[in-house]
């Protein structure tokens, strides 16, 4: 853990999950300059246990078990300030989008299990459906979560605008949808 | 061939170009320097003190433009332009316009010297800063001109200025990836002469490293730090929003790790030091080689000779000091020198 101040010794190689990170997504972490531009602009810098300079930080050194155990991963809006921000064009909401499908796979310490349900019911949505029916999914997402009027008056004023319809169709031309997830599946079996 | 017969055309009035022009005339020599603005002194002549030791750069300018009229082998030519260069055996043709008359002509050379400076990168690149958007967002010459008012009183100086290093300089997605290496120091400068003018007025600089590496630099942002009690903070601002006629300035404070926001009234950006497209189109028409960037570049040996009869000096080679232009300059009228006195 990095949270405490014993001594400890960095590895001067590239840590394995830059490496890995350089390779999967070629995304290179040495071209960081440790500004913190990322973090300064960050939308919701103030709900991260780590903020994004942080991250990149603890991936060059390697602490793997912290990275997918971050809460950050979870409470990240992904809206692309930050790598809009970075001036060596580090993308970082795609690392975020890689640490948090190694989280989820890896089985580990997810500190925020409702938005890794929301992903899997929104995912599994798409999948099937080639687009969401926000109706289904929330009705799905509170099931999961066994809560089952979350959100529920806010649900209400979005219906009443029609915003939110009770059936959305599937999208017209599904077989383009599912060669994609066949092609991902293939890459998580790699990797 | 006596002196008379050999002529060196210095493209560019700047304190660069002064030098060479100061150094060929005292030797003799017949020089021409075109100048395209109307007053000599290019950059340096719009700055307010200067560092390692706050003296006065047009001062500076003064006492060598007056030494120069004083020379009468050079010949100075303001509001001109040189459009057209053709090599010819044993020199060139330099073709230039009067910008005030219109007037043009062409002129033998035997030597050529590149003097013609750099700009400031354009900042409104960064929408998240604000330029050309908030009138209180400025670059580092367009703030030379306000310390120039401050110092006379002429306008009051505001409760609390914020300095951005690197606009557009160590930036490989939106600007350039070198280090325009005179920001450092000058921020240092501007920010330490804001606090001798008003001690009250609060200044931030924002850094990611500061680079002192010259004689008494470092002890010169020391004493801006120590002594004028300007504010260093190590972290790049990500964002300027405006908030009741103020910038709200949101950053990272890098050393402690957290995001934090200061209040400021001025901004004041350290542009990417860049190359004039004028430059580039006078080394294209001789077919000189560049830089990636546009800058000209000298042969490896010499700090200043491009190639056969052609030279450089100051700002046109990459971003540097007002006492390293000046070293250059000379360095310039050695090289023409040694090679008049060879074709001699």
């Amino acid at each position: 853990m990095i949270e405490t101040y014993a001594i400890r010794r960095p590895e001067a190689q590239e840590s394995p999950i830059a490496r890995q990170i350089r390779e999967d997504l070629g995304i290179d972490v040495a071209r960081c300059l440790e500004c913190g531009k990322c973090t300064g602009g960050c939308s919701y810098a103030a709900g991260f246990d780590y903020t994004p300079r942080k991250i990149i930080q603890l991936v060059k050194l390697g602490e793997f078990d912290k990275l997918l155990s971050l809460d950050a991963l979870w409470t990240c809006l992904s809206c692309q300030l930050c790598v809009d921000r970075c001036p060596s064009g580090i993308n970082i909401p795609r690392i975020m989008d890689y640490l948090r499908a190694r989280a989820h796979r890896a089985n580990s310490n997810i500190t925020h299990k409702n938005i890794e349900k929301f992903y899997e019911i929104m995912l599994s949505d798409i999948k099937n459906r080639g687009r969401i029916s926000e109706t289904i999914m929330m009705i799905k997402y509170n099931l999961a979560i066994k809560n089952l009027f979350a959100n529920a008056s806010f649900g209400k004023k979005l219906f009443l605008k029609g915003k939110l319809k009770f059936f959305s169709p599937r999208t017209h031309n599904i077989k383009t949808i599912q060669p994609l997830f066949r092609r991902l599946s293939e890459k998580d079996g790699q990797a | 061939m006596s002196k008379a017969d050999t002529a060196a055309l210095i493209i560019g009035g700047g304190i660069a170009g002064l030098e060479t022009a100061l150094k060929l005339g005292q030797g003799g020599y017949t020089v021409i320097l075109a100048e395209k603005e109307s007053a000599l002194g290019g950059n340096v002549a719009k700055l307010h003190s200067s560092f390692p030791r706050w003296e006065d750069p047009q001062e500076l300018i003064k006492v060598k433009q007056a030494e120069l009229k004083t020379l009468p082998s050079v010949r100075v030519l303001a509001n001109t332009e040189i459009t057209g260069l053709q090599r010819q055996s044993g020199g060139f043709t330099a073709h230039w316009t009067d910008r005030a008359t219109q007037k043009s002509g062409s002129l033998p050379v035997q030597a050529l010297i590149f003097a013609t400076g750099f700009e400031l990168f354009n900042a409104s690149v960064y929408g998240e800063y604000g330029y050309g958007i908030y009138k209180n967002v400025v670059n580092s010459l367009e703030f030379e001109h306000l310390l120039g008012m401050y110092e006379q009183r002429a306008i009051h100086v505001p409760e609390s200025i914020a300095f951005f290093k690197c606009v557009g300089s160590r930036d490989r997605s939106k600007g350039f990836p070198y280090c325009s290496k005179i920001c450092c120091m000058y921020t240092a400068k501007q920010a330490g002469l804001v606090k001798k003018i008003s001690p009250d007025t609060q200044c931030y600089v924002f850094y990611m490293d500061y680079r002192a590496s010259g004689k008494e630099y470092e002890e010169f942002v020391r004493q801006v730090i120590e002594e004028r009690k300007v504010r260093y903070v190590r972290g790049r601002p990500s964002k300027v929003v405006l908030e009741n006629d103020k910038l709200l300035v949101r950053f990272e404070d890098t050393l402690i790790g957290v995001p934090m926001e200061a209040s400021v009234d001025l901004i004041v950006l350290a542009s990417a030091v860049v190359p004039r497209p004028e430059t580039l189109a006078l080394a294209r028409m001789l077919g000189l080689k560049t830089d990636d960037y546009g800058f000209v570049e000298p042969v490896y040996g010499s700090p200043v000779r491009i190639e056969e009869r052609i030279f450089m000096a100051g700002g046109c080679g990459f971003a540097i000091e007002s006492l390293g232009a000046i070293a250059q300059g000379a360095a310039a009228a050695a090289e023409v020198t040694a090679l008049f006195n060879k074709s001699e």
